[in-house]
């Protein structure tokens, strides 16, 4: 039987409103992005509802001069456009000065599978954990997209959330903490396939295949891209003889270069594969699941490189 | 009036002595001379509601500024009035002190962190918002440069304070009509920004920069607004010292000896 799935945007804005309706000082910019689940909201708190347009610059801006003046703002637009077209106004207006934002990207990897690069979110990472002050979250099923729209209404400085542009079953259940930045989902003694977001569904099905070529592998779903929880990721490394990182993000900057960078800063020397895509601006056209046989990103693909890794 | 003659004089003198002594760290005189009369309206003309003893005060008007290379005159007045202390404005240009070349909000009286151009207007029209949302009298004021216009920042931000009708947002426009480079000639090249503001939703006004008259009779009477309001105000970069005057080499220039003393001479002779 076919698992329920909810859309990721359903999760997260359902969460928002429930919070939102209680607290007159959280507004929501959007630079003209919308979703079904923001009908409700925009209805009953259209005061606190704006569509700035299509101004990203502005919209970062603007939300920028309500939180220095005790307002908790929500922005949210398409992933490339709410991190890369305004990544200055971010870092400035927002970061420098520690304010409460959330930033809400949709489309995250090649959710927008059709419409070419601009609309991809595979290098967003990459410069988004450039940022000193920025706390990223990267949910990989409903649960945890519903939980990360309350825990960045909690955080009193700057959030990136993510989100796949699509559903999926959920993974964990309805009172998961997400505390630790990370969860072991599956253990297992061989290797460890660290992954994010909706890869992290890959990655439990591959696990499952590598069964039958003996392998036993654990999967670990970063869902915190930063802070990272350095200490206890280690302390559930140290002990694998190889490491795997999956993701829907190009080669650099992504969780692969993290993890390399954490295990080296720590001399931890086990060796590791990167599984992303590759170094391009993708003008392939197809669905998510072609995109991702193309970019070796499919279950199949990705157990032949961990066999022959 | 007379007397904000002699504080506009009296603070083009530190901001020259200031620039002089820590020539290189950061002073902008051509810039900085171009909007002191327009500084010192706000500040000691009654046009800003502040409380140095409480810079976060909520009633306050929020006053932004874009070009953050006007730091001096900023760093003089707001000793002056009691925001910092002259210990902290004696530090300025040594190694770890407080103060910069650019404003940063953990500078009492500093709302925003400044050194990219193109940002107050949309930082304005939030705070702008906020008033609205929590039903506050506050005006936000913004100083940007005519130059600094340029950004496409600045329209998507004028563009949405004129469709909100952010009636409790201004922007003055130091219009010294100089970048660091070139002369600006906008009125041949892409229309009047006047224009430009009003086909956005603003209403505009036309002034001398340096007429206190000019600039305390358009910023006295801010009630009936129905739109945000821009300031054109008429400026020449330098303005003060007769040889930095209209001078492009004044954007970021520190003056000799004999240019100091020069430049000395002349904002005394003014003084008295």
């Amino acid at each position: 039987m076919k698992k329920k799935t909810v859309d990721f945007r359903n999760a997260f804005f359902d969460s928002f409103y429930n919070i939102a309706s209680k607290n007159n000082d959280i507004i929501f910019l959007t630079a003209d992005t919308d979703a079904d689940s923001l009908v409700k909201f925009r209805e009953k708190h259209h005061e606190r509802f704006i569509n700035t347009g299509v101004t990203e610059q502005n919209a970062v801006t603007v939300a920028s001069g309500l939180a220095l003046s005790g307002k908790k703002v929500f922005i949210y637009s398409m992933v490339p456009f709410i991190t890369m077209r305004c990544y200055e106004q971010i870092k400035i207006d927002i970061c420098s000065m520690k304010l409460p934002i959330t930033l809400i990207g949709l489309g995250a990897g090649l959710s927008y599978s059709y419409y070419g690069p601009a609309g991809h979110g595979v290098i967003d990472i990459a410069i988004m954990r450039a940022l000193p002050e920025i706390t990223i979250f990267n949910p990989s099923d409903p649960i945890s997209a519903s939980a990360f729209a309350a825990m960045a209404y909690n955080n009193s400085s700057p959030t990136y959330v993510r989100l796949h542009k699509g559903s999926t079953p959920k993974i964990y259940k309805d009172n998961e903490s997400f505390a630790d930045g990370f969860k072991i989902h599956k253990e297992g003694s061989d290797c460890c396939i660290i992954s994010t977001g909706i890869m992290v569904h890959r990655a439990l099905e591959v696990a499952n295949e590598l069964k039958a070529h003996s392998i036993d592998a654990s999967v670990i779903d970063l869902y915190r891209i930063k802070p990272i929880n350095v200490n206890l990721l280690l302390d559930n490394l140290v002990d694998y003889k190889k490491i795997v990182t999956v993701e829907e993000n190009t080669f650099i900057g992504g969780i692969g270069s993290l993890i390399c960078e954490i295990l080296i800063d720590n001399q931890c020397h086990i060796p590791t594969k990167r599984i992303a895509i590759k170094d391009e601006q993708c003008f392939s056209y197809g669905d998510l699941d072609w995109l991702h046989k193309k970019y070796k990103l499919d279950v199949n693909s990705i157990v032949d490189r961990i066999i022959a890794f | 009036m007379d007397e904000l003659v002699k504080k506009a004089n009296w603070l083009r003198l530190q901001v020259l002595k200031t620039a002089k002594k820590t020539g290189g760290k950061g002073s902008h005189l051509g810039g900085t001379f171009s909007c002191i009369e327009l500084l010192v309206s706000l500040y000691f003309g009654g046009i800003l509601k502040f409380d140095p003893s409480n810079p976060k005060w909520s009633d306050r008007y929020r006053f932004l500024v874009g070009k953050g290379h006007v730091h001096l005159a900023l760093f003089h007045i707001w000793a002056d009035l009691g925001f910092i202390d002259n210990s902290i404005l004696d530090s300025y240009g040594k190694n770890g002190s407080l103060l910069g070349q650019q404003l940063n909000i953990s500078i009492p009286g500093s709302e925003y962190n400044t050194g990219s151009l193109g940002h107050v207007i949309g930082i304005g029209a939030g705070m702008a918002l906020a008033a609205k949302l929590n039903k506050k009298k506050y005006y936000t004021i913004s100083l940007v440069g005519d130059a600094e216009c340029d950004e496409g920042s600045i329209w998507e931000s004028v563009m949405f304070a004129g469709k909100n009708k952010l009636n409790n947002l201004i922007t003055i426009v130091d219009r010294n009509r100089m970048s660091v480079m070139e002369i600006i000639e906008e009125d041949k090249s892409s229309g009047r920004l006047e224009e430009k503001f009003e086909a956005c939703g603003w209403n505009s006004k036309t002034i001398n920069g340096h007429s206190f008259e000019e600039i305390l009779s358009c910023l006295s009477d801010l009630e009936g607004l129905k739109k945000p309001l821009v300031i054109l105000a008429d400026t020449i970069k330098g303005k003060g010292v007769s040889f930095m005057e209209n001078d492009v080499s004044w954007h970021s220039g520190i003056p000799s000896n004999a240019e100091f003393n020069l430049a000395l001479k002349e904002l005394k002779g003014n003084y008295q």
